[in-house]
């Protein structure tokens, strides 16, 4: 019956070449142009479990306490002292800039040279205090001798001066709209403007600058990301000359090739059609098109020659090869889909659209290279030209040599190493991190400027970037309540002697330490005062720009400096927040899970871990029910499976190893890499099955699937392996994080399916 | 603003203040107390107890130095601890805010509560026995406790010869007018009474906010203010062998002789406040401050020992091998 359709299809098509080809034609004109307006796309949002509780405490109050899109710019006197004029021009100059250029929102502009940069000091009759940086300073001596003692009094050493003195901060929020023009804010184009306002005007030998911030690091991912470009064209090259030495024709190299780029455009097309971006993750996904398309395309050349060499017309040949290819390259194309599809169940953002851009990219192939291609070999006359007798007889040696993994002697041996290569693999793989691993921004590497200049920050100044806010929701006014305050000072109490914890702030505190201002400066007085009046008085003083307290001052939260940002330091205090709130929480007061940057982390984390379980039962799944419809036999099927189980297992024991955690960028990797390697076990099967249930012996059976499938199988295992090992070079972490583990997963996969397959069959089909 | 515009504030908040909130789910309190980072946080005296060191601070937080390593000990309080005094080396008390006093018979190891009432809404400062039973707190708003059986009771008193002048005279006026209101008025009318100690010759010296350095000849019955020039609150104050210290806002001590009736101003090279004082080897004054200042004074000359960032210094004390520790808002530590 589907051998009927299949026929059918074939000569329908054959029949309207030309009208196929000139559809393809411009289809490929219209994707191609969608292509050219595909856009970088970076959003923040994507890359969240957005549906997570956390994550909707932290959408919730976004708007009151954002914060996550501030800009900090640290400018830096290499002389070793900020107190010349030569640093105050430079700072006053960065201040000056940041200030107008546009996003900024001005109110927010804060320095040294900002006008609510004031001192406050306890005199005998109250207060007194100024700007820092008095009206009439003068860039000299004496004027600095002044803005020296101004900062002591102000107590922003620390914040807005480095601890050392050796710089001094420009900090800046980010608007999300322009207020001008109403549009959105353009991140990259912003953090272009940084490098080229800031760092291109005003750094010298004398004056470093350093800039961090959620745009700056999106800027620096997308500038990393254009590297892919090169990564791709190497890809390419690469590709080229093996699948010339693999066809030994220019005409066979080239068609594959093309047809694998016209995929490409297509996926690339279709994202805009479906209205996704290009984002620095799915970059990914045109390799992954590209080499599965030319693993493919090889197959059908090398179907086609095998056929010419039989004495067909070039035009029969392709033919022949469609009608062969079509059902075994479409249910190989099948799987990868399915298991690219498993990732939908997974509720970030960035994942879902690597899911469908990579399905949508795979399933191209089957119209690109299953159809389209040997359509247009058939125009082609290919030459009958046969191998050389000698050469050949040295590839069936090799082929004869490997078909000794299927005989019981070796197949013993293959599988006790396998055995305890899983063994030592599997507790490996059990002590996995989860979440990024090293300090700075996990999407670049360490030794990029973005990360040195993290660095800087947060050894010069008392900052860091490892925040965790609970948000604390309580009822308006609240803040007025003395039993509030107290609770919430207890509650950050609590977590001040959480292991990972470093700091602490909320309004409590800072209450507190207003409350002993009010009282001469006199630290006995650094308390909650139980008078209405008094608490007003001292949480009067806190503005709500400071993060601590919202307009009405129902909701407070809780800022947690940690350690750091490693899984289980986020896990202690993540549980301890819990365990404390779970005592204070009531009716009218809520200690809600969480924000900032490290909030956001825990919700990922706990995402991404909660969905890897999931995420391979699906995979194998799906892997199982489609082996086991193409086989129909469950020992072929569980063949199939455990070098692929194993090879898994080896994966993660590589991220142990390598010190790579499980994150968003990893989690993919384990379900792209099973779903592209079962392909290697069912062609290899594929073959053997039927001779097996013939009564073929083992061995044979394996040694004449090496001849058919073979050098097709170690050709695509190396193609993919190519295709994403450029990108070991990446610019960007993450990238070379997947590209390690992708190569892994591709080549090892093809080692398993020519050693470990081999040797379960030999020990399955033992008594035959 | 000035102070006494703050406190007419705080005082018709005393009025109108009511409990408008119930009392919400808690944590327990022992496990608020007893934390790693007790040691590290707010403290704010230290006195010696036989061998030990005895500190205390926030959140009723009581610390014993024993072998040279602090460990903390639980008390039957969160309210926060500003002052403790031991009589001997196993009487003490402590107290603090919320109008506190705890006491301990063992040298500070357990404590119990003495006298605690949160509606009074002011910190006690100092707490001073002169014999095993008789002694004297004194606390916020000219706020003056006596007891006689060794605290079972304390009763309040009320030093009118503290007053001003002419708020003697508005009292007087009020009290005729509106005994209510008199009465709410008069407990904010005093100035803060921040330290009371007592000298060899056994005349107690009070000091405390506005410039205030009384003396007492009869236990604290009525004090005398001394012929005083500053007018800037005194936190602390020290006898040094035939010289008495004061000490307090923005860097201001002043010395005088036992007569206490003409105060010098000692030099200081920092405008800090100035919290404790502590007499070291050869009669060498130690002060320590805010903004983590310790200065030494000797002849009459003070010179910077150290000065610690970000961190206010509350109090000085030697152990018992005679090494010096300092307590403040990050806790308890030594100079390198």
């Amino acid at each position: 019956m589907l051998e009927k359709l299949v026929n059918g299809f074939e000569s329908h098509l054959f029949r309207n070449r030309k009208w196929v080809i000139i559809s393809f034609i411009f289809i490929t004109f219209f994707l191609g142009y969608q292509a050219s307006q595909l856009k970088m796309d970076a959003a923040f949002s994507k890359n969240i479990p957005l549906n997570h509780s956390y994550m909707q405490t932290y959408t919730k109050h976004q708007k009151d306490f954002g914060g996550a899109n501030s800009i900090m710019v640290a400018v830096e006197d290499t002389s070793g002292n900020i107190f010349n004029p030569v640093f105050f021009d430079a700072l006053k100059n960065v201040h000056d800039q940041l200030f107008f250029i546009p996003g900024v929102e001005r109110s927010q502009v804060k320095s040294l040279f900002s006008p609510s940069t004031r001192f406050t000091e306890v005199v005998e009759d109250g207060f007194a205090g100024g700007p820092v940086i008095p009206a009439d300073f003068r860039n000299d001596d004496y004027g600095l001798k002044i803005v020296r003692d101004n900062i002591e009094k102000a107590g922003i050493v620390g914040r807005l001066i480095g601890n050392d003195y050796t710089s001094a901060m420009v900090s800046a929020q980010l608007m999300e709209f322009d207020p001008q023009t109403g549009e959105a804010i353009d991140t990259i184009a912003f953090a272009n403007q940084l490098e080229q306002e800031l760092r291109g005007k005003f750094e010298n030998d004398q004056i470093k600058i350093h800039i961090i911030g959620f745009a700056k690091m999106a800027g620096d991912v997308a500038e990393g990301a254009k590297g892919v470009l090169l990564f791709f064209l190497i890809a390419i090259a690469i590709t080229a000359v093996m699948v010339y030495l693999f066809s030994k024709s220019i005409m066979l190299t080239i068609l594959p090739l093309m047809c694998s780029l016209i995929a490409v455009f297509w996926q690339l097309g279709l994202l805009t059609v479906v209205g996704f971006g290009l984002d620095p993750m799915s970059i990914l996904v045109p390799f992954l098109v590209f080499a599965i398309g030319v693993s493919h395309g090889v197959q059908m050349i090398n179907a086609v020659r095998r056929r010419v060499l039989d004495g067909q017309t070039t035009k029969a040949a392709a033919a022949s090869a469609f009608r062969s290819l079509l059902v075994p390259g479409g249910v190989a194309l099948l799987s990868d889909t399915v298991g690219f599809l498993t990732l939908l169940a997974i509720d970030i953002g960035i994942i879902r659209e690597l899911a469908i851009s990579a399905s949508l990219g795979v399933a191209v192939i089957i119209l690109t290279n299953l159809i389209l291609l040997p359509l247009v070999i058939s125009y082609f006359e290919l030459p009958n030209k046969q191998d050389d007798p000698e050469k050949r007889q040295k590839i069936e040696n090799i082929w004869r040599a490997l078909s000794k993994f299927a005989t019981p002697k070796y197949a013993v041996v293959v599988l006790i190493s396998t055995v305890i290569l899983y063994v030592v693999g599997f507790q490996q793989a059990s002590k996995m991190q989860i979440g990024d691993l090293q300090g700075g921004a996990p999407a670049l590497h360490q030794d990029s400027r973005y990360n040195q200049d993290t660095f800087f920050i947060t050894d010069h100044f008392s900052i860091t970037t490892d925040v965790m806010t609970v948000i604390v929701e309580a009822t308006p006014e609240a803040c007025t309540y003395h039993s509030v305050l107290t609770q919430i000072d207890q509650f950050e109490w609590m977590m001040a002697n959480t292991v990972g914890v470093e700091s602490t702030a909320s309004l409590a505190s800072i209450a507190k330490k207003v409350n002993a201002g009010f009282n001469e400066g006199n630290p006995k007085w650094e308390i909650l005062p139980r008078t209405t009046a008094s608490l007003v008085q001292a949480v009067g003083q806190v503005p709500t720009t400071s993060g601590l307290l919202n307009s009405n001052c129902s909701v407070m939260p809780v800022y947690l400096f940690l350690k750091d940002h490693k899984a289980e330091t986020i896990e202690v205090v993540v549980d301890k927040v819990k365990a404390v709130a779970a005592q204070l929480n009531s009716d009218t007061l809520q200690f809600k899970l969480a924000s900032g940057p490290v909030g956001v982390m825990a919700a990922t984390n706990e995402a991404v871990s909660e969905a890897q379980l999931p995420m391979m039962l699906y995979v194998y799944g799906a892997v199982f029910v489609l082996c086991l419809i193409s086989f129909k036999s469950l020992k072929a099927t569980i063949a199939v499976i455990i070098p692929l189980y194993v090879v898994s297992t080896l994966a993660q024991a590589l991220m142990t190893l390598l010190d790579i955690g499980l994150a968003v960028s990893t989690l993919p990797v384990i379900a792209l890499g099973v779903g592209i390697g079962v392909d290697y076990g069912i062609y290899i099967l594929s073959t053997m099955s039927n001779k097996l249930s013939n009564g073929m012996p083992v061995q044979q059976a394996y040694f004449e699937a090496l001849v058919e499938r073979g050098s097709a199988v170690i050709f695509t295992g190396l193609t993919l392996a190519i295709g994403v090992s450029t990108w070991f070079f990446s610019d960007l972490k993450f990238q070379m994080d997947m590209g390690i583990l992708l190569t892994f997963m591709f080549l090892v996969n093809m080692l398993g399916a020519i050693i470990i397959l081999p040797a379960l069959s030999a020990m399955f089909w033992r008594k035959k | 603003m000035t102070f006494s515009m703050l406190r007419s504030v705080v005082a018709i908040g005393i009025s109108a203040c009511l409990y408008t909130t119930s009392v919400d789910a808690q944590l327990d309190p022992l496990s608020v107390q007893i934390q790693p980072r007790a040691q590290s946080s707010l403290l704010l005296d230290i006195a010696n107890a036989g061998d030990k060191l005895v500190a205390v601070g926030q959140r009723g937080n009581v610390l014993l130095l024993d072998d040279n390593q602090w460990h903390q000990v639980a008390t039957p309080v969160l309210s926060q601890l500003t002052k403790v005094f031991f009589f001997d080396d196993k009487q003490g008390w402590a107290v603090g805010h919320d109008a506190t006093i705890i006491h301990t018979q063992d040298g500070g190891l357990t404590w119990s509560v003495q006298m605690q009432s949160a509606e009074i809404e002011k910190p006690l400062l100092d707490i001073r026995f002169y014999s095993p039973v008789d002694g004297i707190a004194v606390g916020a708003y000219g706020l003056f406790y006596r007891t006689a059986d060794g605290g079972k009771t304390w009763q309040q008193e009320f030093h009118q010869e503290l007053l001003f002048e002419e708020d003697i005279a508005y009292l007087n006026e009020l009290k005729a007018e509106d005994e209510a209101l008199y009465l709410s008025e008069r407990a904010s009318l005093l100035p803060h009474f921040n330290r009371l100690i007592r000298l060899k010759d056994r005349r107690l010296l009070l000091v405390g906010e506005l410039g205030m350095v009384a003396v007492s000849s009869d236990n604290g019955q009525t004090f005398s203010k001394t012929n005083f020039d500053y007018d800037g609150s005194m936190f602390n104050a020290i006898e040094v062998g035939e010289d008495v210290y004061v000490m307090g806002l923005r860097g201001h001590v002043f010395k005088s002789d036992l007569t206490l009736s003409s105060w010098q101003e000692v030099d200081l090279p920092v405008q800090s406040s100035i919290n404790s004082a502590l007499i070291n080897a050869n009669n060498e004054l130690y002060l320590v401050g805010n903004a983590g200042i310790v200065l030494s004074v000797d002849d009459g000359k003070a010179t910077i020992v150290a000065r610690r960032q970000g961190e206010n210094i509350v109090a000085i004390a030697k152990d018992s091998k005679g090494q010096l520790w300092f307590a403040g808002s990050k806790g308890l530590f030594q100079l390198d």
